[in-house]
């Protein structure tokens, strides 16, 4: 299929607790359109629902972009994903008939699930999925994650086949971080769909 | 062994959980012994059968997904006296699970093979669509009980479930039958009612079931109170026409405690 005929949304799936204002995934959906999928309940992301709310909502996009082109292009998509998210599209992808549809995904910060302090709401979803993605991808982590230590981080990324960057005291690459808009990240994920 | 059937109709608000929740009620106070399963995300039949969804350690899903066995995921529902399977919102990522995995649509059969000597009956609440959740349904079952309200469109998508079935029955579950059309939410007053009835019986005479639920205030409001409405009101005409259908139930399936 000639890449160029196609249109791509960019989805945000943030993590537990949903991103605030602040976060690079709030500010891309203000600057860049990008779309946050949204969960029911982001205090107790149960794997099944959030599963379904993402499946249902690519379902959604695909379906109104379709109905709104004259041409019929399909859409593909670009994800960014935050911490569990970053999980939960593993996840997904792993099961999804429609995980072709998407063409590159940038996994910022995937926790380390197997850390025995992880949080009870989270813990539910060990073991992660580690099958290989079916697309272009790259795991951002830092060396100062308190959920997930860099090893962890590049091995995870490697069962998932996505290369990798390290932020340098970076954290969790959120908020706090204070990335703001956070171009580089939007390059890279650009860098991808190139 | 347990006999295993299915509440389905693939139109919604007809009753099904209400139906699913008395009868699993009702069975139990004639002594049998009863697994509810929620097949349904909604969780309705979970919670009104006493037990709250959101505070599940393991759901249906969990059994599905291989996560847990069914003796560790069912929960024991004291104040309606049956055991249960719950669901919550989690089970809609099944839809999205199971179309990857193999023998996809007889995971729920295996899960229950394990355990049905421990129980007389097991009743499944099947979503009102059908999805791979509901062929679960239906590939475990050895048969389908249809609630139906007399109502002028009644039978519209009751053709599509009989053919939903015959096409499992044909294709994935040689046991699986139509065991009987249960008329719920009847008004004797209401004179469409009775004719759709009787327009019912002489299309399938036998597999119409002979008790009839009426249409009852304190079945409806047993939801509320997150009981079914046979415990919640026993002497409620709603309660003793379920407890009839229990009967109806026992004896034509042949149970034999």
């Amino acid at each position: 299929m000639d890449p160029s005929h196609t249109i791509t949304a960019t989805l945000t799936l943030p993590g537990w607790l949903n991103s605030g204002q602040d976060h690079w995934q709030t500010r891309w959906e203000q600057l860049h359109g990008a779309q946050r999928v949204q969960q029911d309940n982001w205090e107790q992301p149960l794997r099944g629902d959030w599963l379904s709310a993402l499946e249902e909502h690519m379902l959604f996009a695909a379906d109104h972009a379709a109905r709104n082109t004259t041409n019929g292009a399909p859409t593909r998509f670009a994800i960014a994903a935050h911490s569990l998210g970053c999980h939960l599209l593993a996840a997904w992808a792993a099961h999804s008939k429609h995980a072709h549809w998407v063409v590159a995904a940038l996994l910022v910060a995937p926790p380390d699930l197997s850390q025995t302090d992880t949080t009870p709401a989270v813990a539910r979803w060990h073991p992660p999925e580690v099958a290989a993605l079916p697309f272009k991808a790259v795991v951002w982590g830092s060396d100062n994650d308190t959920y997930a230590s860099w090893d962890s981080t590049q091995a995870i990324a490697a069962q998932w086949g996505a290369s990798t960057v390290c932020m340098a005291q970076g954290g969790h690459i959120n908020a706090d971080t204070g990335l703001g808009d956070w171009p580089q990240g939007w390059q890279s994920l650009q860098a991808l769909m190139a | 062994m347990a006999k295993i059937f299915c509440v389905a109709n693939q139109k919604g608000g007809v009753g099904k959980t209400t139906t699913t929740v008395n009868l699993a009620a009702g069975l139990s106070k004639i002594g049998q012994r009863v697994l509810m399963i929620d097949l349904d995300p909604q969780g309705n039949a979970t919670m009104g059968s006493g037990v709250d969804k959101r505070a599940l350690a393991y759901t249906v899903y969990d059994v599905l997904w291989g996560n847990a066995t069914l003796e560790e995921a069912k929960v024991h529902s004291d104040a309606s006296g049956y055991d249960v399977l719950g669901a919550n919102r989690e089970l809609a990522g099944a839809e999205v699970e199971l179309v990857s995995v193999d023998n996809r649509e007889n995971r729920l059969k295996d899960a229950i093979a394990v355990v049905a000597n421990n129980y007389d009956f097991v009743l499944i609440d099947c979503p009102p669509s059908l999805n791979m959740l509901t062929l679960n349904g239906l590939c475990a079952a050895h048969g389908v009980i249809v609630p139906m309200q007399c109502e002028y469109f009644a039978l519209e998508g009751l053709s599509d479930l009989v053919n939903t079935i015959k096409q499992v029955h044909g294709n994935l579950n040689k046991d699986l039958e139509l065991i009987g059309l249960l008329r719920v939410m009847f008004d004797p007053r209401i004179t469409l009612q009775q004719q759709v009835s009787d327009q019912i019986k002489s299309h399938f005479g036998e597999k119409v079931f002979n008790a009839v639920i009426p249409r009852n205030v304190r079945l409806a409001e047993a939801p509320s109170y997150g009981l079914p409405g046979v415990v919640f009101d026993p002497a409620a005409k709603g309660s003793l026409a379920f407890i009839e259908f229990a009967h109806e139930m026992v004896q034509r399936m042949g149970s034999k405690r």
